[in-house]
């Protein structure tokens, strides 16, 4: 209405104008080539002006000669065109965040310009078009301070996400996720090999915007929880109009990248005959062999990945009338993987409506739905799994590859049935040789073994909101998030895992249900003009419950069965739990802004949650912030200098946040019952500690925000800091005192997090038809643990067997941990290790009692060890990352180039330890450079056959610690939309991307994002026998109408 | 319409909807939620019944994966010479094989943890079932119990000091021991705590097992698999002929062993020896298992622990050890191929011979063996030849259980001296109790190296790594542990 007035108001002015003047008109569209409607163009330095019509056209009186025209739009950047001698005048915006706009937080929305706290904001469409099984997968390098790693190529394996790095040693990292308004699920839920991230059963498609709360002035909402950030996820709404109907849609093709390169037959046979020679064995121990005349050469590799076809599929219809407005979308998405036998797929539906009953009564809801399965073969590339003896990532590099997958008949037919997979004694058949070639054959495993982690989750709420009085409105809302897994195993009797148990079917069902209930009142009001307050209270209730049951059985009865509900002759439980927590939470906020100059925001919550036990269950959270622009003072814009820079805020927030995600019990000591023969058993098994409290994050933020050239450049910086204190230990006990777990919690450590955060956002060009819009960020950041228990290091191990990290003081949590090594003896082709006294010794693993010696006299030493002589290698947390994102647009055709970036930190590539391990085991064609007489420059030391110490498999050293910078041309995506239909409002885009395009690192393992322990806080940054990531190939398409 | 007609209602149920949201009173109980399948310390010993269930997962501890349900056994047997690595896997004690554990190898920290998680649980019970006796209410069953669980303490400080440490015949006692935990450990606190002397952890299990032969019962509430007296008795044996105390072993044996054949223990469980050596390992609860841990199809030894699965090949066990025809089954003398434990011995598809003494597999119920009357007699032979020279009763305890199964009996002059006694008597342990993880202990407590196998050289006693490291994990926390040299 109001824009109608101006619009009109212009016009007469318009009319009264000078004679010396002509008529200029033109379309105003978005960079989409949506026409925008009601757009202001005005002639600048004058009052005259226009707003465009229903079809984006505007005509207005311009002067003959010169002038210019500025052209706004709500959304947008705005863009001056020099008035030149055409008439015609046609005008591109660049989508672009202007401070009017609605930002979410919590539990309400602000406006950009009254922010004072830290919060980022992702756009769903910059996700929706991508490859992905969940949408945190895409939320890599797109907002300062956030690190997204993608922890390898297995589908659906939950990314690890860290807002301003690790806030915990012990307790979770990942930041509260919030879905519409009600916390949801986060971290593997998974209980077998299949990956299952529960925030894939959210379509991507259906996200209107990702909300990241960095600092305490805006996640202190979320009081005990906000301690690692807080991503408010909101979905699409309906917007009342015509009937919307969208189609999107892609296929893509995804393939491994970097696989370890490994010897060859000719190579392997002549590595392991020198190194068993070496060893003193007699005689060669593997030769070269053929079938049917055809020489045994098995790239293993090449078996177990594969190219995977995916498709994915999202209809939505979104519209409504002036009171009630829906968004409905269906969606499915079928997914292949890089690796055999692992597979994604998800079915779901989901319904948003708002409903205004009354002048004063809104009411409304959500429900979504969303059905998913995950299969996948043991990849040993989960968290815990790096070891898995079936783990098929490190099958992939370890095998021999003298023998041959599979038996043939005499025709060079494969055999039929289990009689035509090569193996013996449940273990890889050696063929000629007299040695094993591999612990298991990957191909039965992967043919007749079976996990898979499917379920289900309802996400649904409504509310009812009352407008009081003006002003003054109430909010009730209820919403439940029910999760639930199913997860299968079967692992066949023939071959792997299920031999020791003459086949094994184990189902074990998990059920999540949760209630949240939020009652708040909201008050805002702007007095006297210039002040703007509001005022929010809240009150909160949510319980969870949690429980599984299941069952293995074992001893098949026949090979036909291949579920649990075939027959077996025994059955034992497995995976029973039975938890539940509940948290009780009053809060309130206050607003106060003067004249588009000041702000200043508070935020206050108290928190009683039943996992501590009763005395310590309340806690009080708070932060406060203010701001104060600039640039809207007198002296600056007088200024001639400073008003060039048109927007100009600082801000700056304190505030103290928690962190609540222990278990649900544990502040009680607590006994399990099992078995001892037939008898029932009780056995403690957890220490508690009854004065057990929230860990507690003090939060500082100073910064500012700027725009240049009407918004055309805006940028941001902070410096923050984040002070956690009383960090839930599990203090380490000394094992002798035989105490569960060796630990006993405790509030007790100290860490620092502490860092700067840059983001730029810049339309670079808009000139005619061509766009180009880049947008950059990044965060420089230093993690350090000053406080621990009695001063103990906590080590931390890969999947419990090896030890590569190390939390101490002094240095970043989880930092890698290894024993130095100095190269390889020219004299003698022997490792080098320094022991803590700096004493060099020397490694011979043919040196029967005296395999450990000096290597300056000779003389026999004892053997280094990591706890004795182990020294930190390094942080294994990024000291920079970010991510710079580029949309050039021409005429009909779009192009984005997304890269990020990361280093600063090192990686424990244990899977080197790996590829160089003298065992059976392959190796890398680095091993080719392994010292001999002719070769005493070496790289590699001397092989020797059975050697497990020298390259790292017996305990991490330093040779196998990188640097894990990389920069990653993560995203290109070239789109072209079709002309409009004439006549209708269908537009078609088709679109092309890859995934993953290009990496460049000098690091040599597979990819320097991967964690093989998933989100574990103290163990970052280790590579261990994980399969490689996925490039993807995509093309897809947009249709609406 | 008149709005207003649906207006107030609707403020009127959603200002109820609020009341009845902010009235949170009857949902205060859930933050003292207490967990429904896990239970409380505080009413841990309540009934009588919870006692007895607390013992028993005081055995359970003791007879996990990575103790003497198997990890324990097998891998201190396969330091000796018996058995060959066949699969080069870390994970299931290659490193212990070739003699390359470091203070960080998962097994030296492994064993260690299980050992001492099983004597704290003792001592919390000894505490607890004390404080608590009036819940049981019978001075008589709390005394059996209390001998039950220190019959357990012992055997947990014995299987550590042997590893651990330097053997008790190197200076008497007198090297460093391993932290001697005899009080309830329950909160944050004593985590520093110095070695005790060898010899000081040798008298702990010594009064442990003399507390228990006092108060334990004659028979086991369940045979074989609950102390008893004579598994005391049985126990304090074997630790006596570590120390070297060969007197003592025959004031122990004594008691079990009658002076003459027929071998038969006069009292308490009529332990003797079965026929054939066979039944013992198919029918785990005759009298000649004094003490075993069991396992049945609900209570599994799990994944990668079970004594068949290291011995026995593929379908019934994994195969990772294969016998050494190098040890003593290449000793076809002493170990004749008539000989019924020969049976144990199966000749693979592969060629390579293995261990079937475990035959359950691959759901491996076997028992895990920790006490029979074979070593009863074997130990009392032993002691009879040390402490009284050549003699027919030694000569008399060897030929009862190598005549059993058909093996050539000795005679009195078979034996120049008492050396070749003892070695004969050696050579008949390493044969009967073939995988029953007794080598180890055999090769210690004499201080003999460990023979050199496949590519591994010798070991000799004086090597840093003859015995092993103190864990990682406890020098890293235990500030007064002092490492071994």
């Amino acid at each position: 209405m109001n824009r109608i007035i101006l619009t009109l108001c212009l016009l007469l002015l318009a009319v009264g104008a000078t004679l010396a003047q002509r008529r200029i008109s033109g379309v105003v569209t978005g960079s989409d080539g949506e026409p925008l409607i009601g757009a202001t163009v005005l002639i600048s330095g004058t009052n005259r002006g226009t707003a465009t019509d229903i079809n984006g056209k505007y005509t207005l009186d311009a002067p003959n000669e010169g002038g210019t025209i500025v052209v706004k739009y709500t959304g947008y950047a705005s863009q001056e065109v020099v008035i030149g001698a055409s008439n015609s005048i046609d005008i591109v915006l660049a989508e672009g965040a202007v401070l009017d706009e609605a930002v979410v937080v919590g539990y309400g929305t602000q406006q950009k310009r009254a922010i004072t706290g830290t919060v980022a904001t992702i756009k769903g469409t910059d996700m929706s078009q991508l490859p992905a099984q969940s949408f945190d997968q895409l939320l890599q390098g797109r907002a300062a301070g956030v690190n997204i790693n993608i922890p390898n190529g297995v589908l659906n394996n939950p990314p690890v996400i860290r807002v301003r790095g690790i806030n915990s040693i012990n307790l979770s990292s990942i930041p509260l996720i919030v879905v519409d308004g009600v916390p949801t699920y986060t971290n593997q839920f998974s209980q077998n090999s299949a990956a299952n991230n529960p925030l894939s059963s959210i379509d991507p498609n259906d996200i209107e915007s990702v909300e990241v709360l960095k600092d305490a002035a805006a996640s202190a909402i979320y009081g005990s929880r906000a301690s690692a950030g807080v991503m408010l996820i909101t979905t699409k709404r309906g917007k009342s109009g015509k009937t919307n109907v969208s189609y999107n849609a892609w296929a893509s093709w995804t393939e491994a990248t970097r696989v370890p390169e490994v010897l060859g037959a000719q190579d392997y046979v002549t590595i392991k005959n020198e190194a068993a020679a070496n060893a003193k064995l007699s005689g060669p121990q593997y030769f070269l062999d053929s079938i049917n005349g055809k020489m045994i050469d098995t790239r293993w590799a090449d078996y177990i990945y594969q190219t995977g076809f995916s498709h994915n599929h999202n209809l939505s219809l979104n519209g409504g009338s002036d009171n009630t407005t829906y968004y409905l979308s269906l969606g499915y998405t079928n997914q292949e993987g890089m690796i055999i036998g692992n597979t994604f797929d998800r079915l779901n539906a989901r319904l948003n409506f708002d409903h205004k009953v009354s002048k004063r009564i809104k009411v409304g809801g959500n429900v979504s739905y969303g059905q998913l399965n995950n299969s996948a073969p043991n990849t040993g590339s989960l968290e815990g799994q790096s070891f898995a003896t079936a783990g098929i990532g490190r099958l992939a590099f370890v095998l021999a590859p003298v023998v041959d997958p599979y038996r043939y008949d005499s025709e060079g037919n494969r055999l039929p049935g289990t009689a035509g997979y090569n193996v013996a004694n449940n273990a890889l058949g050696v063929g000629k040789n007299k040695q094993a070639t591999g612990f298991l054959n990957p191909m039965p495993v992967v043919d007749l073994n079976r996990h898979r982690s499917g379920g289900s989750q309802v996400q649904a709420s409504a509310y009812g909101q009352l407008e009081i009085i003006k002003g003054l409105n109430y909010r009730l809302q209820y919403g439940i998030d029910n999760l639930n897994g199913e997860n299968e195993t079967f692992w066949h009797p023939f071959h792997g895992d299920g031999v020791s148990s003459n086949g094994r079917a184990s189902n074990i069902y998990v059920k999540n249900n949760r209630w949240n209930l939020q009652n708040t009142l909201d008050f805002s009001r702007t007095f006297a003009d210039d002040h703007n307050v509001s005022v929010l209270l809240g009150h909160e209730e949510q319980g969870t419950t949690t429980q599984g049951w299941g069952a293995t059985r074992t001893s098949i009865a026949d090979p036909f069965f291949s579920t649990y509900q075939g027959n077996f002759t025994t059955i034992d439980p497995t995976g029973n739990f039975q938890s539940e927590n509940y948290l009780l939470s009053y809060f309130g906020r206050f607003n106060y802004g003067f004249a588009n100059r000041f702000f200043l925001t508070a935020n206050l919550r108290q928190d009683q949650y039943s996992a501590f036990s009763p005395g310590n269950q309340k806690g009080i959270f708070w932060g406060v912030s203010g701001g104060i622009s600039l640039s809207e003072m007198g002296f600056w814009q007088n200024n001639s200098f400073l008003s060039k820079i048109n927007y100009f805020k600082v801000r700056g927030s304190y505030g103290t946040v928690g962190n609540n995600a222990i278990g649900d019990f544990q502040s009680q000591y607590l006994y399990d019952s099992g078995l001892y023969g037939a008898a029932p058993t009780f056995v403690w098994t957890q220490a508690g500690n009854t004065d057990l409290s929230w860990e507690t994050s003090k939060k500082t933020d100073v910064g500012f925000v700027f725009g240049l050239k009407n918004d055309r450049i805006q940028g941001e910086y902070t410096y923050f800091e984040n002070l956690i204190d009383g960090l839930i230990l599990f203090a380490p006990q000394s094992p002798s005192r035989g105490i569960p777990g060796n630990t006993i919690p405790i509030n007790v450590g100290s860490m620092v997090n502490k860092g700067h955060e840059i983001g730029l956002d810049v339309v670079a060009v808009q000139s005619g038809k061509f766009t180009w819009k880049t947008r950059a960020n990044i965060t420089f950041m230093t993690n350090e643990v000053t406080e621990l228990y009695n001063d103990s290091d906590i080590l931390a191990t890969t999947s419990g067997l090896e030890t590569t990290n190390i939390t101490r003081e002094e240095y970043a949590v989880g930092s890698i941990y290894a024993v130095p090594t100095v190269g390889v003896n020219p004299d003698n082709g022997r490792r080098m290790f320094v022991k803590k006294d700096g004493t060099v010794v020397q490694y011979d693993h043919a040196g029967g009692a005296t395999r450990w010696t000096r290597v300056d006299n000779g003389a026999a030493i004892s053997a280094p060890s990591l706890v004795a002589d182990g020294v930190v290698q390094g942080s294994a947390l990024p000291k920079w990352f970010g991510g710079w994102d580029n949309k050039f647009t021409y005429d009909n055709f779009d192009l984005n180039i997304q890269v990020n970036y990361a280093g600063g930190n090192v990686i424990y590539n244990g899977s080197k330890a790996g590829l160089r391990d003298q065992r059976f085991w392959n190796n890398h064609l680095d091993v080719l450079d392994r010292w001999t007489e002719d070769n005493k420059d070496g790289s590699i030391p001397r092989v020797v056959f059975g050697d497990n110490i020298s390259n790292g498999s017996a305990f991490a050293i330093s040779e196998n610690v990188e640097k894990g910078d990389f920069l990653r041309i993560r995203n290109i995506t070239l789109g072209y939309k079709f002309s409009k239909i004439a006549g209708t409002s269908t537009s078609l885009r088709v679109y092309g991307n890859v995934t993953n395009a290009f990496l460049f690192t000098k690091y040599s393992g597979t990819d320097p994002e991967v964690s093989s322990n998933g989100n574990v806080n103290r163990a970052p940054g280790v590579d261990r026998n994980t399969v490689p990531m996925s490039r993807t190939y995509l093309v897809g398409i947009n249709l609406n109408f | 319409m008149n709005t207003n007609i649906i207006k107030y209602p609707m403020a009127l149920l959603l200002l109820l909807l609020a009341m009845g949201g902010t009235t949170t009173g009857c949902r205060k109980e859930l933050l003292n939620a207490l967990p429904e399948n896990q239970l409380a310390e505080a009413v841990s010993f309540e009934t009588p019944d919870r006692f007895v269930s607390l013992l028993n997962g005081i055995y359970a501890q003791c007879k996990q994966g990575n103790f003497l349900g198997s990890r324990y056994t097998v891998f201190t047997d396969v330091r000796g010479e018996e058995f060959l690595n066949e699969t080069g896997n870390g994970v299931t004690g290659l490193q212990t094989w070739n003699h390359t554990v470091v203070e960080s190898t998962n097994e030296v920290n492994n064993f260690w943890n299980a050992a001492y998680q099983t004597i704290n649980s003792v001592n919390i019970y000894l505490d607890g079932a004390q404080a608590n006796s009036r819940n049981l209410n019978n001075d008589a069953l709390l005394k059996n119990y209390l001998g039950e669980a220190r019959f357990i303490r012992a055997l947990c400080y014995h299987n550590l000091v042997l590893l651990y440490c330097r053997p008790y015949l190197d200076g008497n006692g007198s090297n460093l021991g391993v932290p001697l935990r005899i009080k309830a450990e329950r909160l944050a606190i004593d985590n520093d705590l110095a070695r005790s002397t060898v010899a000081e952890v040798y008298n702990q299990i010594l009064d442990d097992l003399n507390f228990a032969e006092a108060n334990l019962p004659a028979t086991p509430v369940s045979a074989t698999i609950r102390a008893h007296k004579n598994a005391a008795i049985a126990l304090k044996a074997r630790v006596l002929l570590g120390m070297g105390r060969y007197g003592d072993v025959l004031t122990e044996t004594n008691k079990l062993v009658p002076a003459t054949a027929p071998f038969k223990a006069a009292s308490g469980v009529a332990h003797e020896l079965q026929a054939s050596v066979k039944t013992v390992f198919t029918s785990y609860t005759t009298t000649e298992s004094i003490f075993s841990f069991p396992f049945t199809t609900n209570n599994l030894p799990g994944t990668q622990n079970a004594l068949g699965y290291y011995y026995n090949p593929a379908p019934r066990g994994n195969g990772e050890y294969s016998l050494n025809k190098a040890g003593i089954i290449g000793d076809s003398a002493a170990f004749a191929g008539n000989d019924d434990r020969r049976q144990f011995v199966l000749i693979h598809t592969n060629a390579k011979p293995y261990l079937n003494k475990f035959p359950a597999g691959p759901q491996s119920t076997d028992y895990a063996p920790i006490l029979r009357y074979a070593e009863v007699l074997l130990n009392a032979a032993e002691a009879e030849a040390r402490a009284n020279g050549v003699n027919q009763r030694a000569v008399d305890l060897l030929n009862a259980v190598r005549t059993r199964s058909k093996g050539k009996a000795y005679a009195i002059a078979d034996f120049a001296d008492v050396n070749a006694l003892t070695n004969a008597i050696l050579k008949e342990r390493r044969i009967e109790f073939l995988g029953e993880g007794l080598r180890n202990f055999d090769i210690m407590r004499l201080n003999n190296p460990f023979p050199a196998k496949s590519n591994v050289a010798l070991i000799p006693s004086t090597s840093s790594t003859y015995i092993w490291p103190i864990p990682s994990g406890e020098l890293q926390v235990n500030k007064l542990c002092e490492r071994n040299p």
